[in-house]
């Protein structure tokens, strides 16, 4: 399976909120045979979506510089279960960020209905142990980034749209050109 | 004004929410890490609750003078100086130091943070 | 393909605790996505070892009464240590208290006897029927199934395992 655990952007205010949506379907590898008779979408993953929607809110604010994990779940509730057909709205708000990491308030959503919410926490790898490892290329992490339709959506506080940074542009034709 | 009570309370249910940890563990001569288990990922946990509850803002080097303990001035061979203790007792007046000055090893600094001198530091912020 | 988190029940003590692991292999296709350069398993999957090793537990100690265990809740949920391909995360899961339908847990994962992810979480029982989510049929077949799933998780060549724990009837 894929690690995408949102389907695209709606919505991106740098430093402020984003707003992502994902359908579930029953064709997905990790909703069938989950609890075979009672086909549901593990929760856990509902969680990533968070993550990752959130996750990309904080390191944008540095430009993508900074490597950013999903360092504690400091709240969260899930009201109720997924299930396929629901088409979920996942909303993360920024709550804090500093040079070691930010925190995240989300909400889920399946239309008007509260399915979740939680406070993540993300920390910026600063440690010495991490002081060589890489997580992403920039150029296919600057894919997943359009792909996502950040780019589209995305703006700043004053409303300009967000720019893709410099070295991501660069990796980008490097890679191009390299094929 | 919050009295002592309030901000001790309120220090406390920050802490209970941040590590896990129940209502009776948390003393005011507890220490964050010794103690309470705190580790790096919690401080900054930690600090965001306490920001929300009291209303404040709080420079991570105000609990963390990292610059006093990585620098050659105030640290050799992993103890800190007299003049080090000094700064420190400077930088940090909201914290007991009489045990670390004891033995003042760099590696035991993280455990000596108390409840009581966390609620202190608020006291000072707060004011 | 399943989407199970664990690899194998180890010990289970009815109303108590369980003892489970699960090992990462660098095969499991989305490494390649967490992260392309450093493949290591999310920590929503160690969360959901650890959910499921808590469900199994409650699971047995309720005896299949229910045929849904849900997470509801968790609480200062901290990932210490990244799982690489190769390592195993094993699993600990003790009962705090029991309420009702809901069951307060301490879990906990570790990597070589070191503390990788651990916090509280709260489960709920129910039986999918009771909520107008399944028919009797349905309530019965996804039980059934969950049984079935447990034994497979138990190592069937050890005399001492787990499994024996459930009932027989399907």
């Amino acid at each position: 399976m894929r690690w995408f655990l949102i389907d695209r952007f709606t919505e991106f205010v740098s430093g402020d909120y984003a707003v992502a949506v994902r359908s579930i379907s029953l064709s997905e590898d990790a909703v069938d045979d989950y609890v075979p008779g009672f086909p549901t979408y593990p929760s856990s993953l509902i969680v990533e979506g968070m993550a990752q929607t959130g996750g990309i809110l904080g390191t944008q604010v540095g430009d993508f510089e900074h490597r950013m994990v999903l360092a504690k779940i400091m709240k969260l509730q899930l009201h109720t279960e997924a299930i396929p057909g629901d088409l979920l709205t996942l909303r993360a708000d920024l709550q804090a960020h500093t040079a070691d990491g930010a925190v995240i308030r989300g909400t889920v959503h399946r239309g008007n209905f509260l399915l979740a919410e939680m406070e993540l926490m993300f920390a910026i790898l600063n440690d010495e142990r991490f002081k060589n490892v890489k997580l992403f290329e920039p150029a296919g992490f600057c894919r997943m980034l359009r792909v996502l339709k950040l780019f589209d959506v995305g703006v700043n506080p004053d409303g300009s749209p967000i720019k893709i940074p410099d070295f991501m542009l660069e990796a980008e034709r490097a890679e191009l050109s390299a094929s | 004004m919050p009295s002592n009570e309030e901000v001790f309370e309120k220090v406390k249910e920050a802490l209970m929410d941040a590590l896990g940890v129940d209502d009776d563990e948390v003393t005011p001569e507890a220490t964050l890490v010794g103690d309470l288990g705190a580790e790096s990922i919690d401080f900054l946990d930690i600090v965001f609750k306490l920001e929300k509850a009291f209303d404040i803002t709080i420079p991570r080097d105000d609990l963390f003078p990292d610059d006093v303990l990585t620098s050659a001035e105030y640290v050799q061979e992993g103890r800190v100086t007299e003049v080090g203790l000094a700064k420190l007792k400077e930088r940090m007046p909201f914290a007991d130091l009489t045990k670390f000055e004891e033995n003042p090893l760099v590696q035991d600094f993280g455990n000596l943070l108390t409840v009581q001198d966390l609620c202190n530091y608020v006291s000072t912020k707060v004011a | 393909m399943r989407f199970t988190q664990l690899d194998r029940i180890l010990t289970l003590k009815k109303g108590k605790s369980i003892e489970a692991c699960r090992c990462l292999a660098l095969s499991e296709s989305y490494l390649a996505d967490h992260f392309p350069r450093f493949p290591v398993m999310p920590g929503v999957l160690m969360l959901e070892a650890l959910y499921q090793a808590s469900m199994w537990l409650v699971q047995v100690s309720e005896d299949f009464e229910n045929s849904y265990v849900a997470l509801r809740e968790t609480k200062s949920m901290k990932f210490k240590g990244f799982v690489q391909p190769g390592d195993t995360l094993d699993v600990q899961c003790k009962i705090l208290s029991r309420k009702e339908s809901l069951t307060s847990l301490r879990v906990a994962g570790t990597i070589n006897g070191e503390s990788a992810v651990g916090g509280r979480m709260v489960l709920e029982s129910y039986n999918l029927n009771d909520r107008g989510i399944a028919d009797v049929y349905l309530d019965d077949y996804t039980r059934s199934e969950q049984k079935k799933m447990f034994r497979l998780l138990c190592d069937q060549m050890n005399p001492e395992n787990p499994s024996k724990l459930v009932m027989s009837t399907s």
